[in-house]
C-alpha cells in the first residue's frame, strides 16, 4: 500500500482567503472542479474502450473465433457432412453472419464506441457479450452485483486490516527508530516485491496441501452449510488464505512507508519544541504528528476504500474466489468490453467523487486549507 | 556480533536446504532417448488405467450407487493435491498428459482418453508477391516434413511419454486405425523419422523452385533468406509452443529460416483463417483440434475431405488454396459422401486415401493427445475412451466407492454454470453437460435419444428404455450391423407413409403430414421403428414424481420445429437456421401406437453402424444438447418467451435485451414461477390442438402441482428421469448437490459390465533367431487381468513383419488356438524375404468389447 504524500489539490489554497463572497467562490470552484473531473472521466473511459477493443482489431479476432467455432460445430454434425456442399456453405455463412450480428460486428466500430461511452456515462451498463452471472444473467449490472460482496469481503477485510495495523505499528516504530523491530521491518520490506498470488500458492501448499487445515480455494465448502452461523464461519475459513496473502504481500512495505512518513513529521521543529515543553508522547503523537498527517492518511484511506472495488485479479483467480477481480480477468481474456467498461466507469466515478469530496474534507481536518480562491 | 551469528546460521541453513533439494529424486522420469529412425514403436505409450473395480454382485438398490454427489469447481493445478488431501475423491475434468507422471507419483488412479490432436497446418498457396517463395506450395516439401519431425521425441519431451505420436488423419489406435492396421503401420514405417531423407527431398526441390543454397547453408530466394512465418500458439495447455520451437529447429537444421511468431488463439486466428493464403502472411500454424464422443470416431472417412481438400466443410483458408492430386480429390469427396457400395471397397479407398493424404500433407500431424482425469483409489470411474469421464453417458450410473453402496462422493471440475441451463439453447459446456447426464435417462449423444445407452468403449449403443427396434435402410448404403438387439433389413426404396409428420404448422399448431407437404410421395434412406416397454408410463417418473407420458414425447417433437417458424410465438432466428438445416434430411415421425408406445422415424442422414441409425425419441433436447425436458417445463418457458420476458438462446436474448432462460438460477426463476402459477391456474395444455389429444386436464393439474412442490423444495426447475436428481444448486458458490433417485426404474448394477474397459494385455514370444527360408512359429497370449481373453471377444489378431530396414515384409492373421492363445506361423516363403539382420514381428489384437487394439512386438535375428 503506497502512501500518498502529495500536497492537497492545486486549487486548494493554503491560508489566505480570496475576495468575493464565500458562496460564489465555492460555487465557482465546485463547477470548475466538477467539469474538469467529468472531462477526465470521459477521456479515461473512451481510452478504456479503445484499448479494450484494440482500436478495432478485436473485431478481427472475434470474427476469427466465430468462424472457427461454427466450423467446428458443423464438422461434428453428421447431417451437415452429408449435405450438398453449396447448401452447407450457405448455411454456415448465414450462421456466421447471425453470430456476427449478435456480437454487434455489423455496426461500425466508431458508432459502437460512441454507444459504449454514452451508455457508460449514463451508468447504463447494458449486457455482456459472453460472460454470464453465475445465476445465468447477462446484465452487466447483475454480474457486478453478484460478485461485489465477495470482493468487498476479501478486499475489505485484508485492506482495512492492512491499513490500520500498518498505521498502528508504524507509529510505534517511529517512536523506537533503530530498534530491532524497526530493523526487521526495514529488512523485510523488499518481500513486498512478491505479488500476493505468489504468497497465495505457498500458503495453499502449506496450509491446505501439507497441513490440511484450511481449504484450497473457493468461498465456501461444497455443499455450503445450511445454517447461517456455520456458513459465516465457513466463509471465514476460506477467507483466511487469500486474505493473508494480500496482507502479507503488502504488510512490510506499508509499515515501512508509514513509519518513514511519521519519522519525517517526528523530526519537525515543532515536535522537538513540544518534547522540550515536556508534553507526553501520546499528546505529541496525536496533536503534533497525526494531526498534520491527517489529510494524507485520509486520502490514502479513501483511495483504499474505492480500490476495494477493483478486486484482486490474480489472487482471486488463484483462490477461485468469486469476486470482481476474477470476473474482470475473464472479461479481459474474452474481450467482453461491456464488463470491462462497466467496471471501469464505476471506478472512475467513485474516484472522481472521492477526489472531489476530499477537497472539502481537507478543509475540515486542516484549518490552514480553504476551498477555491 | 549476535546478529552476525544469526546471519551465519541462516546462510548455512539456506545452503543445506539447497543441497538437500538437489539430492532429491526427480519427480518425473528422465526423458527417454529418441528411438532409432527405423523403429516403429507401438503407440500404446501408457499402461491401461489402474482402476479399482468391484466384482459383480447383486444389488437391490435403484438409481446410482452413491447417495450423494457433491460437485464443485476446483482448480486443475491443485487437483492432485486436493485428492491427496482428501478434499475431493475425483477430479472429473481431463488434465493434459504432462501431469500423468505426477498422478502416478501420487499413487492415484486415472482415466485415460483422447484429448484432441495437434498438427502443423501448412499454407499451400503460391504467394502473390513473387519475390517471396513459399516452399509449402510444393507438395513434396510438405510431405518431407513428415520425415523431418521426430514424433516420438515430441511425445517423450513435451507430453512426458503420455500421448501417442500421430502421423495419419485418423485417430491413432481407434476404430478406423484398427480397421486399416496394415496400411497404418506400413505408412508409419515408411514415414519414420529420417532427417537425411527430408533434407534430400528439400535439397532436390528447392532449386527447382528457384531457391539457392547460400554459403551459410541457408536457402535464399531473390537474394533473401527463405523465411517461414510460423504462427506458434503460446496459450492453451502450453504444449504447442515447444512443438512449434522443435519444428522450427528442425527446419532451420535443413537450411530454412524461421520467423517464430508466438501468438494466442485470438491473435493467430485472424491471420491463419482470416487472410488469403496467397497474401503470404503465414507459412505454418500449430493447429489443434478437440474430439467428440467415441461413437462419432467410429467412422473417420470424412477426414480426408475435411482436413485436406478444397471441398472441406471448413470452406475457407487454407483448404481453398490447396490444389490436391485429382485422384485424392475424388477419393476424399467420394468417401465423405459415402459413394461406395461395400465395407471392403470403402476400406480400400481409405487405405489409398491415407497414402495420398501423406503425399498431400496440407497438415503434418504430430500428436494424438491423451488426457487423464485423476481419482482416489477407492473410487470407481467409468469413462468414454475418446472424451473422458465428463462426456460419458454411463459414467454417473457406475460412479461409486469400491465395495460400497451409498456414500457421498466429492467431485471437482473445471467450471459450472458457464451459461444458463435449458435444453433448447442453454449450456452445453462439458462440465454442465456432465451434471445433465447424471439427471437423465442414458442419453446417447450420437443417437440423440434417451432410449439407448452409449457403450463408452466401442461407441456403439445398447437399448436402455426400448423394448425392440427395427432398422430398414435403402439398399446399397454402406451400413453394418454389429449387435443383435435390433432387426436390420434393406429395401429398394423406403417410402414415408402419407400420415407421417414431416413439418409443423405454427399458426394452426398442428403437424403437417407427408401427404400435405409432399403430395407426390416421399422416400427416405432410413426408417427406424422403436417400440418402448409396455410399462414405460408406469415405471418411469420425473424427479418431481409425475409419471412420464406420451405428451412429453410429442412436446419434444413440437419443440424441435416450432421455434423455427416465423408464425410461432417463440420464433427464434438462430434456432430457425438449425431447424431448416435439419429439415433438409429429416423425413418424418409417425406414432403408430401409444400402448405400447411405438414411433417410426424417417431420415436421409445415416451412419455406418446400424445401431447408431436407430432413433429412440425421448423427452430430451431436440437440439442435441444434454438434459431432459418434461412438457410442463417447456410449457412455462414457452409462455415466458412468448411474453417477451425470457429467451432460450443467447442470440435471441441479446437481441431482445431480455434474460436467457435458466431453469436453475437467476432472474429466470421468478419469471418461470409466475408462469407456473398461471399455467396451473388455467390447467394449461400447450399446443392444445395437437397435445390436447395426448394430455388430459387431470394430467396437467398433477404436473403443475408436482412441479410447484418441487420448486418450493429445491429452488429450481431442473427435473429429469435419471439415476440422480439435482437437489440443490449454488450458482455463486459454483457447486451443486446430486442425490440418488431411489424411484429410478433400473437397479444400480444395470450397466456394471461397463465398469472398466477390457483392454487386452498381449505377450508375444518366439525364437530369438530365425533362419532365412525356414518356418518360424511365434506364440501370442492375450489376457485381461491375468485371465485369458475369450476368443469370442476377439475380432482378430493381425501380425506385421518388418525387416532390418523397418520396411513391412508381410501382413497376416494369427491362428486361434484357444481362449487367449494365438499362433503366428511365418512360412518358409515369408522368411525367405527377410534380409539377414534384425527383424521385428508385431501383433495387433483387436478386441470386440474395446475399440482400442493391443500392440506388442518381438525382435529376432534373421540368420543366413
Amino acid at each position: 500500500m503506497a502512501v500518498v504524500t502529495n500536497p492537497p489539490a492545486e486549487n486548494v489554497v493554503v491560508k489566505k482567503a480570496g475576495y468575493g463572497g464565500t458562496f460564489m467562490r465555492v460555487s465557482r470552484y465546485v463547477a470548475s472542479r466538477f467539469l474538469t473531473l467529468f472531462i477526465t472521466v470521459v477521456i479515461g473511459i473512451y481510452l478504456t474502450i479503445v484499448i479494450a477493443n484494440m482500436g478495432g482489431y478485436v473485431d478481427e479476432i472475434i470474427k476469427g473465433e466465430i468462424r472457427d467455432r461454427i466450423t467446428q460445430a458443423f464438422i461434428a454434425d453428421p447431417a451437415v457432412q452429408q449435405m450438398d456442399p453449396e447448401v452447407r456453405k450457405k448455411l454456415m455463412q448465414e450462421k456466421i453472419a447471425l453470430e456476427e450480428k449478435r456480437r454487434g460486428l455489423d455496426t461500425p466500430i466508431a458508432i459502437r464506441n460512441a454507444r459504449y461511452l454514452s451508455n457508460a456515462l449514463r451508468l447504463d451498463l447494458g449486457r455482456s457479450i459472453n460472460l454470464t452471472s453465475d445465476a445465468g444473467s447477462k446484465q452487466v449490472r447483475l454480474i457486478i452485483l453478484e460478485r461485489l460482496p465477495a470482493t468487498l469481503l476479501l478486499m475489505g477485510t485484508s485492506q482495512l486490516f492492512l491499513f490500520f495495523s500498518s498505521i498502528f505499528i508504524a507509529l510505534s516504530l517511529s517512536r523506537s527508530y533503530g530498534s530491532i523491530w524497526d530493523k526487521v521491518v526495514v529488512a523485510l520490506s523488499p518481500t513486498s516485491a512478491v505479488p500476493p498470488w505468489f504468497y497465495g500458492i505457498f500458503l495453499i501448499l502449506i496450509f491446505a496441501a501439507a497441513l490440511k487445515i484450511l481449504p484450497f480455494g473457493g468461498m465456501v465448502d461444497s455443499p455450503p452449510p445450511a445454517n447461517t452461523f456455520d456458513y459465516a464461519v465457513n466463509v471465514l475459513k476460506h477467507l483466511a488464505l487469500p486474505g493473508l496473502s494480500l496482507v502479507l504481500s503488502s504488510f512490510f512495505i506499508s509499515v515501512y512507508n508509514y513509519r518513514t512518513f511519521f519519522l519525517i513529521y517526528s523530526s519537525e521543529d515543532y515536535v522537538d519544541m513540544a518534547k522540550a515543553k515536556g508534553l507526553t508522547s501520546r499528546n505529541i503523537e496525536r496533536a503534533y504528528i497525526l494531526r498534520p498527517t491527517l489529510p494524507t492518511i485520509i486520502t490514502n484511506f479513501s483511495l483504499l476504500i474505492i480500490g476495494l472495488w477493483t478486486g484482486a485479479l490474480f489472487t482471486e483467480t488463484v483462490f477461485l474466489w468469486p469476486g470482481l477481480g476474477r470476473t474482470l480477468f475473464q472479461a479481459i481474456g474474452q474481450y467482453d468490453i461491456p464488463i470491462i467498461v462497466g467496471s471501469t466507469i464505476i471506478y472512475a466515478y467513485l474516484l472522481s467523487i472521492t477526489v472531489f469530496l476530499l477537497d472539502f474534507v481537507y478543509v475540515l481536518v486542516d484549518p490552514r486549507v480553504k476551498i477555491g480562491g | 556480533m549476535k546478529l552476525r551469528k544469526v546471519y551465519f546460521a541462516l546462510s548455512w541453513l539456506v545452503v543445506l536446504s539447497m543441497i538437500l533439494a538437489a539430492c532429491q529424486t526427480s519427480a518425473t522420469e528422465a526423458p527417454t532417448a529418441t528411438k532409432s529412425p527405423e523403429a516403429v514403436d507401438a503407440p500404446a505409450a501408457t499402461e491401461p488405467p489402474v482402476a479399482a473395480t468391484e466384482p459383480p454382485m447383486q444389488t437391490t438398490r435403484h438409481g446410482g450407487w452413491l447417495d450423494e454427489i457433491d460437485i464443485s469447481v476446483v482448480a486443475g493445478d491443485s487437483a492432485i493435491s486436493q485428492l491427496q488431501a482428501g478434499t475431493i475423491d475425483f477430479f472429473s475434468f481431463n488434465l493434459a498428459s504432462d501431469v500423468y507422471p505426477a498422478i502416478k507419483e501420487a499413487g492415484l488412479s486415472s482415466t485415460q482418453s483422447l484429448g484432441g490432436y495437434y498438427g502443423i497446418s501448412l499454407n499451400p498457396a503460391v504467394f502473390t508477391d513473387t519475390k517471396v517463395l513459399n516452399p509449402f506450395s510444393n507438395r513434396k516439401i510438405r510431405e518431407a516434413l513428415n520425415w523431418l519431425i521426430d514424433r516420438n521425441y515430441i511425445n517423450q519431451e513435451i507430453f512426458a511419454g503420455g500421448s501417442l505420436p500421430k502421423l495419419l488423419p485418423i485417430t491413432t489406435q481407434l476404430v478406423e486405425y484398427t480397421n486399416l492396421i496394415a496400411t497404418a503401420r506400413a505408412l508409419e514405417s515408411k514415414y519414420a523419422y529420417n532427417v537425411e531423407k527430408a533434407k534430400e527431398i528439400i535439397d532436390a526441390e528447392m532449386p527447382a523452385m528457384g531457391a539457392v543454397l547460400g554459403e551459410d547453408g541457408k536457402w535464399q530466394f531473390n537474394g533473401e533468406p527463405v523465411t517461414l512465418t510460423f504462427l506458434i500458439r503460446s496459450d492453451g495447455d502450453g504444449t504447442r509452443q515447444p512443438i512449434g520451437d522443435y519444428v522450427s529447429n528442425q527446419l532451420e537444421s535443413v537450411g530454412l529460416t524461421v520467423d517464430r511468431q508466438y501468438k494466442t488463439s485470438s491473435e493467430a486466428f485472424p491471420i491463419w483463417l482470416g487472410t488469403a493464403g496467397a497474401d503470404g502472411q503465414w507459412h505454418m500454424y500449430t493447429a489443434g483440434y478437440g474430439v467428440s464422443g467415441l461413437g462419432s470416431l467410429r467412422d473417420e472417412s470424412g477426414n480426408l475431405q475435411q482436413s485436406y481438400l478444397n471441398t472441406s466443410t471448413q470452406a475457407g483458408e487454407p483448404y481453398i488454396s490447396n490444389v490436391s492430386d485429382p485422384e485424392f480429390q475424388k477419393l476424399g469427396d467420394d468417401l465423405a459422401q459415402g459413394k461406395y457400395s461395400s465395407k471392403e471397397e470403402r476400406d480400400a479407398m481409405m487405405a489409398r486415401g491415407l497414402e495420398l493424404a501423406l503425399e498431400d500433407s496440407l497438415f503434418v500431424w504430430v500428436i494424438d493427445q491423451q488426457v487423464y482425469a485423476p481419482y482416489n483409489n477407492n473410487a470407481q470411474v467409468t469413462f468414454d475412451l475418446a472424451t473422458g469421464p465428463e462426456s460419458t453417458n454411463v459414467g454417473p450410473y457406475n460412479l461409486r466407492f469400491v465395495g460400497q453402496e451409498g456414500g457421498t462422493m466429492k467431485v471437482g471440475t473445471n467450471d459450472l454454470f458457464t451459461q444458463p441451463w435449458n435444453t433448447i439453447g442453454g449450456s452445453n459446456w462439458i462440465w454442465d453437460a456432465n451434471v445433465h447426464r447424471a439427471t437423465s435417462m442414458g442419453a446417447s449423444s450420437v443417437t440423440g435419444g434417451g432410449g439407448l445407452m452409449a457403450d463408452p468403449y466401442t461407441g456403439l449403443a445398447y437399448p436402455q428404455r426400448i423394448a425392440s427396434a427395427e432398422l430398414t435402410y435403402k439398399e446399397g448404403l454402406p451400413i453394418n450391423q454389429n449387435l443383435n438387439w435390433l432387426t436390420v433389413t434393406t429395401a429398394p426404396q423406403v417410402d414415408v407413409p402419407e400420415d407421417a409428420w414431416v413439418d409443423w404448422d405454427a399458426k394452426e399448431q398442428r403437424f403437417i403430414t407427408a401427404a400435405e407437404k409432399f403430395p407426390d410421395g416421399l422416400t427416405s434412406n432410413i426408417k427406424s421403428v422403436v417400440t418402448y416397454p409396455v410399462d414405460l408410463f408406469d415405471t418411469v417418473k420425473w424427479h418431481d414424481g409425475s409419471p412420464i407420458s406420451v405428451g412429453d414425447f410429442v412436446m419434444s417433437m413440437i419443440q424441435g420445429f416450432d421455434p423455427g417458424k416465423p408464425d410461432s410465438a417463440i420464433y427464434d432466428e438462430s434456432l430457425a437456421l438449425s431447424i431448416n438445416a435439419t429439415l433438409v434430411s429429416f423425413k418424418g415421425y409417425r406414432i403408430t401406437s401409444t400402448d405400447p408406445l411405438t414411433i417410426e422415424s424417417y431420415t436421409d442422414t445415416y451412419l455406418s453402424d446400424a445401431e447408431l441409425n436407430i432413433t429412440p425419441l425421448w423427452p430430451q433436447s431436440p437440439y442435441g444438447l444434454s438434459g431432459e425436458n418434461s412438457w410442463q417445463v417447456l410449457a412455462i418457458s414457452n409462455l415466458a418467451e412468448a411474453a417477451g420476458e425470457l429467451a432460450y438462446t443467447s442470440d435471441k436474448a441479446d437481441g431482445a435485451e431480455i434474460e436467457n432462460t435458466s431453469w436453475v438460477g437467476g432472474p429466470s426463476l421468478e419469471i418461470l414461477a409466475k408462469y407456473l402459477d398461471q399455467a396451473a391456474g388455467e390447467s394449461y395444455i400447450p399446443y392444445e390442438p395437437t397435445l390436447g389429444q395426448y394430455i388430459t386436464r387431470e394430467e396437467a393439474d398433477l404436473r403443475y402441482s408436482n412441479f410447484k412442490k418441487w420448486y418450493e423444495e429445491h429452488g429450481h426447475f431442473w427435473v429429469g428421469t435419471g439415476p440422480y436428481y439435482l437437489d440443490k444448486v449454488f450458482p455463486t458458490e459454483k457447486s451443486l448437490v446430486l442425490k440418488n433417485n431411489s424411484d429410478f426404474v433400473d437397479l444400480a448394477d444395470r450397466w456394471s459390465e461397463f465398469s472398466e474397459p477390457k483392454r487386452a494385455t498381449t505377450v508375444l514370444d518366439g525364437p530369438g533367431q530365425v533362419k532365412v527360408g525356414d518356418e518360424a512359429v511365434f506364440d501370442v497370449s492375450v489376457s485381461f487381468k491375468d485371465e485369458p481373453y475369450l476368443q469370442s471377444d476377439i475380432r482378430g489378431v493381425r501380425y506385421i513383419l518388418y525387416d532390418a530396414t523397418g520396411a513391412v515384409v508381410t501382413v497376416g492373421d494369427a491362428d486361434a488356438i484357444g481362449d487367449g492363445q494365438y499362433q503366428v506361423t511365418l512360412g518358409a516363403e515369408i522368411t525367405s524375404k527377410l534380409t539377414t539382420g534384425s527383424a521385428r514381428l508385431e501383433v495387433a489384437v483387436v478386441p470386440i468389447p474395446v475399440a482400442i487394439p493391443s500392440f506388442t512386438s518381438f525382435d529376432f535375428v534373421a540368420i543366413p
